[in-house]
């Protein structure tokens, strides 16, 4: 979408603003200058693009050297702050003290998307901010040639400034170069882009560390503590969307200490008060009556899914899907579900709103501020401009902050409060009461093998409420893959490693299945069949550090492997070696090896606390994470009644990096890859160690149980 | 209105609040004293975003009704243990080793990695799991923790181990 130069213009004042907006109309050079504005009056507003492949940028030059450097995008713990940072402070060769970088302010920042999907450095940090630097730095050299009359080959950028080339009497400083003008440039995101130079891992210290450690890194809930009263919604003792508080009692609930107000609110309640308990415990007094849902008691997953389900698109087809099974030495076709998940992110869904007449200020926790907005101002039926999301530090968002159920509410309570309201989820918000899990998947796989040992023919079909994970790991000729949409009783919504963690596992055990009916190594089977040969190195990396050609499985020992990949060419592979206790059920997993191929390491500080924590997140899916719920409603509505990876359930971890895929010298983002692959790598690890093939994620000790006692009975397959 | 003053002494400071007595440690510490560092994370005391030391000790302070408290109780939060430009040496360990994603848990895992160190300055790797176990931390710093825990508890934790 083009930037209107007359909205720009206005909203510029002091300093100097490289922006780059995709698609934006501009002189030859690139370049447009016009008069600036004041330093913290830049705004992007009129320039919001809408989707994170057509992004915008923006760095500032502030006459006094330093630098602001705004994103849409935000920090949640994985790191971006921090490589955003070192981008610009190398980039620009200054020093991290004289940058600042702002995230997801809706009124100062572009909108560059929600940030989900592990791409914000690849396309923010890398082809956004990183390329930005480089068109600065040439452009302040042309800039200062002009100036000295000199020729730009005569000057070079240098340390926040530009110099003569073997004559230090030329230095003028970006803040003087900046000198109250405005560039404006494009950069299309889609382009290819290949670095003038290359990029320096320095291993620096997270930005936010200090802030962290001392407990002075201020999240959404701790603004405003003591001042602004708490508003809350009583949750459903039922899937929120199927009952609605049939009697209240106000009166009662309102003598509740601390509480000033309760009032109706859609198809349950609300009440505000000083106190967050408080307020929570008139909130359990106030409805009397639910109304009962209308369906079945009783949840059968499976059943319930392919009764629903309706074909949605066909995701892949190719060759003859149907024929090519004919006079394969293998044909096997098998079923593999997946359970409700939940994000469960520490800090719970948190909104701080105002409403000023008709403008309205929410600070948030969110990953999607521009949708926020969006979701805001129609909730408040106010134009968009008149709400500002400002964003604060997510304390862990993990795809569930993507839905801005928070910020909404916040706005609704504070219309009717009249006054500033902060709304903290309880746990019991967080699990149930908008219900967005990680949705179950029935995937139904059927491959055929050749006599040589490659993959001939393949047909999947994923049942599940929405997006679908990757099925191109493999080189298949004749390949059929299906999406059936089915909506869910617990409703969808976004979780690390989306669907591909759900898909990765069903092909991935389906792939040591197939290798085992040809009696074939499955790391050697893999090889035979990856599509990519970058896999190659991956799997041989994740061997050895796994010890995997001098030990041999069974025995109630087992190490497994899973490949996948992920968006922007990530490529993962994951080796698990687990122990199974055969008469508790109990898998414990003994280590882990991780080998990824994903680009150049903008941070390995932040790259590896995120990898590392992805391959723990794994091991939570594959072996714990399960929402409990029938028909009617949701058993899981406490962290102590979800099992999440803790301390002593973390084996020794080790990690490879490489970029041999593209060789394109550039970062291409990590967050979700491990997930993926180390969740496929421990089940097929079980498998090895129990001799039984697990059809249902999480492997809980009663699954494990149930398996062996079936193995005992002769049959070699559960689900 | 059920309020009581309180009187609380919180990083070596006496403080006095107007509280109903049943309400949560957590809560008085964020909304009447500012202290904002122990985090909500559960309610229920199942996941140690909100321990503080009370005398030493490690207590989940959402779980602790500010009535209990004696007047003379020693509260540390993580506000006590240092402050920018002055860390410990258990926060300085946690930046050099990375031991976090979002930092949401950190102040919480800090406060009882303090209270283990004060009970037990040299713990082995095993202790640390175990003192720590029942602290969640959903972006899974766990390794690393270790390592920041271990490497204030001097080279006894790796030695010992073997």
């Amino acid at each position: 979408m083009p930037l209107s130069r007359r909205a720009f213009l206005e909203l510029l004042g002091g300093s100097t603003a490289y922006a780059f907006a995709a698609g934006c109309g501009t002189g030859d050079d690139g370049f447009v200058e016009v008069t600036a504005p004041a330093k913290g009056k830049i705004g992007a507003r009129d320039h919001a693009v809408r989707h994170f492949i057509d992004y915008t940028e923006w760095i500032v030059i502030h006459p006094d050297g330093s630098v602001t450097a705004y994103t849409g995008r935000i920090e949640m713990g994985q790191g971006l702050k921090t490589v955003l940072m070192d981008l610009v402070s190398q980039g620009l060769e200054l020093p991290r003290e004289k940058i600042e970088v702002v995230l997801g302010d809706t009124d100062l920042c572009p909108d560059d998307g929600p940030t989900e999907g592990s791409n914000a450095t690849r396309i923010v940090g890398w082809r956004g901010f990183w390329r930005a630097c480089e068109r600065i730095r040439g452009h302040l050299v042309e800039r200062a040639a002009k100036r000295l009359g000199v020729p730009p080959a005569k000057l070079r950028y240098a340390d926040g400034a530009v110099i003569g080339v073997g004559k230090r009497s030329h230095r003028i400083g970006i803040g003087e170069l900046a000198d109250g003008t405005v560039h404006l440039g494009t950069l299309d995101p889609r382009d290819r882009y290949v670095s003038a130079r290359p990029y320096e891992d320095r291993g620096t210290p997270p930005v936010n560390g200090e802030a962290i450690v001392t407990g002075t890194l201020a999240y959404a809930g701790d603004l405003f503590c003591g001042e602004a009263p708490y508003g809350s919604w009583r949750v459903p003792p039922y899937h929120a969307h199927l009952t609605r508080a049939e009697s209240l009692d106000l009166e009662r609930a309102r003598r509740q200490p601390g509480v000033d107000l309760v009032a109706p609110m859609g198809n349950t309640a609300m009440a505000i008060g000083s106190s967050f308990r408080g307020v929570e415990r008139c909130l359990e007094k106030a409805v009397t009556a639910w109304s009962v849902p209308k369906r079945p008691l009783d949840l059968k997953v499976e059943e319930e899914i392919r009764a629903r389900a309706k074909l949605k698109k066909v995701i892949e087809e190719r060759g003859t899907p149907d024929d090519a099974f004919t006079g394969c030495r293998v044909d096997l076709a098998e079923t593999y579900i997946t359970q409700y998940a939940s994000q469960a992110p520490m800090e719970t869904e948190t909104a701080i709103a105002e409403i000023d007449g008709d403008r309205a200020t929410v600070w948030t926790s969110t990953q999607a501020p521009f949708k926020a907005r969006a979701s805001v101002a129609e909730t408040l039926r106010i134009p968009e401009e008149n709400v500002r999301i400002i964003s604060l530090p997510v304390g862990g968002g993990f795809g569930v902050k993507v839905g801005t159920q928070a910020p909404k509410e916040a706005a609704q309570i504070a219309r009717v409060a009249g006054r500033k309201v902060k709304l903290v989820y309880s746990r019991e918000h967080q699990f149930v009461g908008r219900s967005r899990y990680k949705e179950a998947v029935v995937a139904d796989l059927r491959s055929g093998v050749g006599a040589d040992g490659r993959i001939v023919a393949r047909t999947l079909d994923l049942h599940q409420d929405e997006g679908f994970g990757s099925t191109g790991t493999y080189d298949i000729p004749n390949v059929r893959s299906r999406l059936f949409r089915s909506p869910m009783p617990g409703r969808h919504g976004t979780m690390r490693g989306t669907s591909f963690v759900q898909t990765c596992f069903a092909v991935e055990s389906h792939t040591d299945s197939l290798a085992d009916a040809l009696g074939v190594d499955p790391v050697e089977f893999r090889l035979r069949n990856i599509a990519e040969p970058a896999f190659g190195p991956l799997l041989d990396a994740c061997a050895d550090m796994i010890g995997y050609r001098s030990r041999r499985s069974g025995d109630g020992r087992g190490i497994g492997f899973g490949i996948c990949h992920h968006g922007g060419r990530q490529l993962g592979a994951t080796a698990a070696e687990v122990s199974v206790d055969r008469t508790t059920g109990v898998v414990r997993v003994e280590r882990l090896a991780g080998a990824f191929d994903i680009g150049i390491i903008v941070n390995r500080n932040t790259l590896g606390a995120t990898v590392t924590g992805a391959m723990i997140w794994g091991l939570g899916y594959a072996l714990f994470e399960e929402v409990e719920m029938d028909g009617h409603r949701c058993h899981t509505r406490g962290l102590g009644d979800y099992r999440i990876p803790r301390f002593s359930d973390v084996p020794p971890i080790e990690l490879a990096f490489f970029d041999n895929v593209t060789r394109a010298h550039a970062p291409r983002g990590c967050g979700e890859l491990p997930v993926i692959t180390a969740a496929a790598a421990i089940a097929n690890a079980v498998a090895r160690a129990v001799g039984v093939r697990f059809h249902t994620l999480p492997i809980t000790p009663d699954r494990v149980l149930a398996a062996i006692g079936t193995q005992r009975g002769g049959n070699q397959s559960v689900t | 209105m059920t309020s009581t003053t309180i009187r609380l002494r919180v990083n070596g400071e006496s403080r006095t609040v107007d509280v109903d007595p049943e309400e949560p440690l957590l809560w008085v510490l964020r909304d009447h004293l500012g202290l904002t560092g122990a985090k909500f994370g559960c309610g229920e005391g199942v996941c140690g975003v909100c321990s503080v030391l009370i005398n030493n000790e490690v207590y989940r302070s959402c779980a602790v009704a500010v009535g209990e408290i004696a007047a003379d109780d020693e509260i540390v939060t993580i506000e006590g243990l240092g402050r920018p430009g002055n860390l410990s040496p258990l926060q300085q360990a946690f930046i050099d080793h990375t031991a976090f994603g979002c930092g949401y848990c950190t102040p919480g895992m800090i406060v009882t990695a303090e209270g283990l160190l004060r009970s037990n300055p040299s713990p082995t790797r095993a202790e640390i799991v175990t003192a720590m176990d029942d602290n969640l931390c959903r972006c899974a710093s766990y390794p690393a923790i270790v390592d920041a825990v271990a490497s204030v508890a001097g080279d006894d934790a790796d030695r010992r181990e073997d």
